[in-house]
């Protein structure tokens, strides 16, 4: 074989290598997101802060307001471990069947640190004890919460 | 009486799969025939003895024997009987049994394969296969017969002969055809990969490297191939219609073990055309399928393990310990057969061009292989970045979206240029004969496309430009393949063009299946054009009486049901549809509440969906509120999902070209 093409062929697999490589990290740079226990993102805000994060916790006792009027929710996440708890703010849609006091929840959005507020765009709930040691065979994050994107 | 057999021919299996590794490497070591047999005798005991296990697991869900654990926590008396009979696999130790189960059955086909082939006794490939399959087996034994910390023996029964009153019921998710049969075909494809691997070590043990282990399970790994596709459409398919959130494909963690043995299935089925060839290649051939098996025990290890645990948490168990130390066990095991084989396994030719049919293999793989770390990368990120930077994160659907079109795109374009572009170097007659038309064609597909587009108001949509270009490119390109051919054919054989073309595909099934297959991958892509970049999603909350817009269709709640049945409750409601101002007729989304759940959530969405050609219309029900018929609101949200039935047309027509591929005989696949 030439020299000639054995140099072409060893460029055109670096730039093909490289070229998926920085793909993929500026990628996970623009999309990642950092998830938060409510203790963690209270004791850490700042770094947060104007940020996507997720958030998952309980919804703490008699914080939620439900204004059926303007489809406007409002709660606070509260720590598994701990009383930390972040507001939450989810407009325009319906509040989940499940969504009771006490229960799990996860949720996704900006993270506002001023307010201590996540303006949520996805808000999943989940029933907390049935799930200890389960094993389905089928997708978690379908089967496990009620999504109400 | 029956669990108790069971049991016992667990841990018999064990026994028999040590007796079968014992003789075979004995024998194959001393060279003596009956040693050998005693080996493959063991690996028919073995199948015997699992499927005396299975069949009594089934027949304690037959006869709701609620003194069996796992019969309680996946069925119940109600349960409908063919529900009864999928338990089998409804959780993770009866999965482990029924993949147990296959590969036995697996192992039992190989030992009849080479008894058909009538060698020698002593020193053949497959004997060498045995072992690597029979200590699969072996492994997946262990892991049921109990023993094992975290996962329990699916035939035992509760301590102190406690019997529960009924069982837990399974997975109301589980509960519909496709949920039956999805989980077990993607087992198929999956187990059925081990065998292409366990002759790849088999050669390596037996020093027998050359094509022949690939050409003797090039069927196998077709057969896989095509199980595989299915699997993973059915998974799409019933996600799209029990799930609510219309879509078929959401990078989910558990989509994404699938997915990942597929693409290096295909890197697989491709790479190993340059060895048989050009003699090139052997090494990494080695080297993908036993990466394709291992990514087939990785996805239980990433699901499984805990390791995941964001929003997509899967209960931990320690099962993933044990499936990460087999796999790195084993990929250890195969990188020293492939230091002592070293010198066997070096290529007679190398690349001689960038530009011919051997660089455009090598482009594939490392695309396939390429996507597949992405993926990986992806549903890793939260273990990676916590081990980065001690903070979880993980990354959204958009992410997989984003770093897949690119090679993506790549793929599709080879799917047009391999199969035309010449051996060892493009020429310039090459170019101008086969590739200037297409190309030409393709320029006219995606400027037609950009136009389309531009129309309804879509300003430089690049993606599906470059999508339709690469479609319209690649289809020529094929299409211009067989109709060269046939006319050939037609031509030598003095018969018509049609005759010409049905003798052409019969002379060559595997590349004009595989040409076939190149054309389903088109018609797929389109659908996922179609449908990931242009669906309409609506969401109101409406009470019966309201109406709500989703492009050209308007959609009125008029009126809500509720049906009792012997399992669950249906609740719904009753939409008037109307596409362009005119009434087309009603729809019915509903939710249905089951009693027994087993591990599930009791409530599963069953979305109403109505095909138009192509396009689907697709209402979804969030809830439906107790006072439905006196102004309580429901959650309603409408997808219009345009080209979605090509994604099924095209999965059909990559399945249809699988078939027509595996039709050939696997001795006769050199003169392709």
């Amino acid at each position: 074989m030439k020299k000639q093409n054995r140099f072409k062929i060893v460029a055109a697999s670096v730039m093909l290598l490289g070229g998926m490589v920085f793909l993929v990290v500026a990628m996970t740079r623009s999309t990642s997101m950092r998830h938060f226990t409510p203790a963690a993102l209270v004791a850490d805000g700042s770094s947060a802060d104007k940020q996507q994060v997720q958030v998952d916790g309980l919804i703490a006792d008699g914080s939620s307001k439900w204004d059926a009027a303007n489809f406007v929710l409002t709660f606070a996440i509260r720590d598994r471990e701990s009383d930390a708890a972040v507001n939450v703010i989810y407009k325009d849609q319906l509040k989940p069947d499940n969504f009771t006091d006490g229960g799990s929840v996860f949720v996704e959005g900006e993270y506002d640190a001023s307010q201590n507020l996540v303006v949520a765009t996805k808000l999943m709930t989940k029933c907390a004890s049935k799930y200890d040691g389960a094993e389905s065979a089928v997708p978690a994050d379908e089967t496990s919460y009620n999504s109400s994107e | 009486m029956t669990a108790e057999i069971g049991q016992a021919a667990i841990f018999l299996s064990v026994l028999s799969c040590l007796w079968a590794i014992a003789f075979l490497s004995v024998g194959l070591r001393t060279r003596n025939p009956h040693a050998i047999q005693s080996g493959r005798n063991a690996v028919i005991a073995t199948f015997i003895l699992i499927s005396i296990s299975t069949g009594a697991l089934i027949y304690g869900f037959l006869t709701d024997d609620f003194s069996m654990r796992y019969v309680v926590e996946v069925s119940s008396a109600a349960q409908p009987l063919f529900y009864k009979i999928t338990a089998l696999w409804g959780r993770m130790s009866g999965s482990l049994l029924f993949w147990l189960w296959i590969l036995t059955v697996v192992g039992a086909i190989v030992v009849w394969q080479s008894r058909q082939r009538n060698e020698e006794v002593h020193d053949t490939l497959a004997d060498h296969a045995l072992i690597p399959i029979v200590v699969v087996q072996l492994f997946f034994t262990v892991l049921v017969t109990g023993l094992i910390e975290g996962i329990y023996n699916p035939l035992a029964r509760f301590p102190n002969g406690q019997v529960a009153a009924d069982g837990q019921g399974m997975n109301p998710l589980l509960q519909t055809p496709l949920m039956a049969i999805h989980p077990p075909t993607l087992y198929v494809g999956w187990i059925t990969l081990t065998v292409p691997f366990a002759f790849a070590v088999g050669a390596l043990t037996s020093g027998r490297v050359g094509s022949d282990w690939i050409l003797r399970t090039r069927r196998w790994t077709l057969f896989s191939w095509i199980i595989l596709t299915l699997g993973i459409a059915l998974g799409g398919n019933w996600a799209y219609k029990e799930l609510g959130w219309g879509g078929y494909w959401a990078w989910d963690p558990v989509e994404n073990a699938s997915f990942m043995p597929w693409l290096l299935g295909t890197a697989y089925l491709h790479s190993v055309m340059i060895q048989e060839k050009r003699n090139m290649l052997k090494l990494w051939n080695i080297l993908l399928i036993t990466l394709a098996f291992q990514f087939t025990l990785l996805g239980t290890f990433i699901t499984r393990s805990g390791i995941i645990t964001s929003v997509h948490a899967f209960a931990q168990s320690d099962i993933g310990a044990y499936f990460l130390g087999f796999i790195l066990t084993s990929t250890a095991g195969v990188i020293g057969l492939i230091i002592y084989r070293w010198k066997r396994l070096k290529s007679a030719n190398r690349l001689e061009s960038l530009l011919s049919r051997e660089s455009a293999f090598v482009l594939n793989n490392w695309l396939l292989v390429g996507l597949t770390l992405i993926i990986l990368w992806g549903t890793l990120w939260p273990v990676i970045s916590e081990a980065i930077n001690g903070e979880k994160s993980s990354v959204p659907e958009s992410f997989f979206n984003k770093v897949v079109i690119i090679p993506g795109l790549l793929l599709l374009f080879l799917t047009g240029a391999g199969p035309i572009i010449s051996w060892k170097k493009i020429t310039a007659n090459n170019f101008r004969r086969l590739f200037v038309f297409p190309l030409l064609i393709g320029l006219v597909g995606g400027a037609l496309t950009w136009a389309f587009l531009a129309l309804k108001g879509y300003t430089f949509p690049l993606y599906s430009v470059l999508c339709s270009f690469a479609a319209v490119f690649v289809c020529v390109a094929i299409f211009a393949e067989f109709y060269r051919g046939a006319k050939l054919r037609a031509k030598r054989q003095e018969t018509s063009f049609l005759n010409g073309l049905s003798l052409l595909i019969q002379r060559n099934k595997r590349r004009y299946g595989g040409y076939i297959i190149h054309i389903g991958i088109v018609i797929l892509y389109i659908g996922i054009m179609g449908s990931k970049g242009y669906f309409l999603l609506e969401s109101e909350p409406l009470a019966i009486g309201q109406s709500m817009e989703v492009g050209r269709f308007e959609l009125t709640m008029k009126d809500s049901f509720k049906q009792e049945y012997a399992n669950y409750r249906r609740t719904g409601v009753v939409f008037d549809v109307k596409k362009d101002g005119k009434h087309i007729g009603t729809m019915e989304p509903a939710l249905h509440l089951y009693h027994k759940t087993g591990q599930g959530e009791p409530e599963t969405k069953e979305s109403a969906i109505r095909h138009f050609g192509m396009n689907d219309l697709y209402i979804a029900l969030g809830n439906v509120p107790p006072d439905i018929m006196t102004g309580g609101l429901a959650n309603v949200q409408v997808y219009h999902n345009p080209l979605v039935g090509v994604v099924w047309l095209g999965i059909a027509v990559m399945v249809l070209g699988g078939i027509v591929a595996i039709a050939e005989r696997s001795d006769r696949s050199r003169e392709a």
